[in-house]
């Protein structure tokens, strides 16, 4: 490895990397936080939903979870606009990635509230609390405290899945990466140095994760 | 996952699903807009590549550049799409490009997907020499026989490809390009074979040690392409390129070819028409 030549490289192409790593950010943020709100309305209507929405929601969240990432992202930027929705290449990478992890988090929070054992909404039913008085202050502080752990996992799975959208034209941060090799042919040096890009964004993410989780620990 | 099959298979439901909605007029279409949106690829030069100050650059990008400077005067109206070379018939099916050049082999099969442009290059494999080395040119490295070692990037065709040209040189395959390169360097290997472009570029960027022996084979058409059923569009891109290769546009082309492929290139012959020779 030549790492005198490397750190001269990755100086010139310190702007396009980071634009790359801006994209990467963008999406990953960009889909996280579309992709849990979703995911949280998936997860309601999958837990307190009338049979058919349940039956329907179902079939969306199987669908999404059994489907490759890649093939999802192909399907929203060509088969979109064939029907004549024209979204830019970005676009139509956000939606792929918020509907993949809205499935994912509609399951998180599925399994976190039905883990909360029924006495919890008796209880809650018992001392006068309505259903949307019960969900805010008994269930779901206490879901929340399941779901960060497996949402900061979806959240990473995330961030590398982002790294797909290079195949429709996003130039993130992999494909700038790739720009760089193509130019200096150094392949080893620069796919180490994404490698160790990304293993920072997400360790990043897995610190702040604990962070919260400390912070809303319930204190022996 | 295999990208292609994936890709393959979209293009299979695209192709069943009603055509897009095609008005038959892309040239008047770009010159309202006032752009061409060119779809290239970013990462292989000399074709299309990011250079230090983060342009794309390259052979192919010219071809877009000598197109968007016919349509308005400048070769920078453009907006690029850098797709990966298996988006390139996708998205000319769906009409996210105006047209492709992207370093895209001529097939019969791709010609049933998409409309091709006349070429702007012959691709060939060719074999590239040190300067000065025991060794200086395809006739000698036949003589040669079976002393001669030859390098070349790894393929399931490469010993057969090699053996086309020097039928009992010595192969030995390599993982990239760079270990390639470096075989020839330390004298492992008394010639390298690649594709002529990327022969070429190398020793543009290294002038004065290497030398091409001067035999190319197994040919390659290059064409830009554009989405089928839109002659007029097809013919003014057609026009253009011809232009640049053997008219008005020619110092352009040339100038570009000069660039990426270290070759100057004969002015067209004045007087009766190179085309009909």
């Amino acid at each position: 490895m030549n790492f005198t030549l490397f750190f001269a490289d990755l100086w010139t192409a310190r702007m396009n990397l980071l634009n790359g790593l801006g994209q990467t950010v963008l999406i990953s943020v960009g889909s996280v936080f579309l992709g849990t709100l979703l995911g949280v309305a998936v997860g309601l209507a999958l837990t307190y939903g009338h049979w058919l929405l349940r039956f329907v929601v179902r079939i969306y969240t199987d669908f999404l979870r059994g489907t490759p990432v890649f093939v999802l992202i192909l399907a929203c930027f060509y088969i979109l606009s064939v029907v004549g929705i024209d979204l830019s290449a970005f676009e139509a990478g956000v939606l792929a990635l918020t509907l993949f992890c809205s499935s994912h988090v509609g399951e998180i929070v599925r399994g976190a509230l039905s883990a909360i054992s029924k006495g919890q909404t008796e209880a809650a039913k018992s001392i006068g609390l309505t259903f949307r008085q019960s969900f805010v202050y008994v269930l779901m502080p206490q879901a929340l405290r399941q779901i960060l752990p497996t949402w900061v996992n979806t959240a990473t799975e995330i961030v590398k899945a982002s790294t797909l959208l290079s195949i429709i034209g996003v130039v993130e941060f992999l494909l700038a990466t790739q720009q760089v090799i193509s130019r200096t042919y150094l392949s080893l040096e620069f796919y180490l140095f994404a490698g160790v890009v990304y293993f920072l964004v997400n360790f990043a993410i897995e610190q702040a994760g604990r962070f919260v989780e400390r912070r809303i620990a319930i204190p022996n | 996952m295999n990208m292609k099959l994936v890709l393959a298979t979209t293009f299979a439901a695209l192709m069943a699903a009603p055509a897009v909605a095609q008005d038959g007029d892309k040239l008047k279409e770009v010159l309202d807009r006032g752009y061409l949106i060119l779809g290239s690829g970013s990462t292989n030069p000399p074709w299309h590549f990011m250079d230090g100050d983060n342009q794309l650059t390259g052979f192919d990008i010219d071809m877009g550049r000598l197109v968007a400077k016919a349509l308005f005067g400048d070769p920078d109206k453009i907006e690029y799409v850098q797709q990966s070379g298996d988006a390139r018939i996708p998205n000319l099916a769906t009409g996210k490009v105006d047209l492709t050049c992207q370093f895209m082999t001529v097939t019969a099969e791709r010609a049933q997907q998409v409309e091709f442009t006349i070429p702007y290059y012959r691709e060939g494999v060719g074999l590239l020499l040190m300067e000065g080395g025991d060794y200086a040119d395809y006739e000698a490295l036949k003589a040669g026989g079976s002393d001669v070692t030859v390098a070349v990037l790894q393929n399931v065709y490469a010993e057969e490809m090699v053996h086309t040209a020097l039928p009992e040189a010595t192969v030995d395959q390599y993982d990239s390009v760079d270990l390639m390169y470096q075989a020839l360097n330390s004298g492992r290997a008394e010639a390298a074979a690649t594709d002529q472009s990327a022969l070429r570029w190398f020793m543009v960027q290294n002038p004065g040690r290497y030398l091409d022996a001067g035999y190319g084979w197994n040919p390659q058409t290059y064409a830009c392409a554009v989405q089928p059923g839109d002659q007029r569009w097809l013919n003014f891109v057609n026009t253009v390129l011809h232009e640049g290769m053997t008219g008005v546009e020619f110092p352009f082309y040339s100038a570009s070819f000069e660039k990426w492929f270290g070759t100057e290139l004969e002015s067209p012959q004045i007087g009766f028409p190179v085309e009909y020779k």
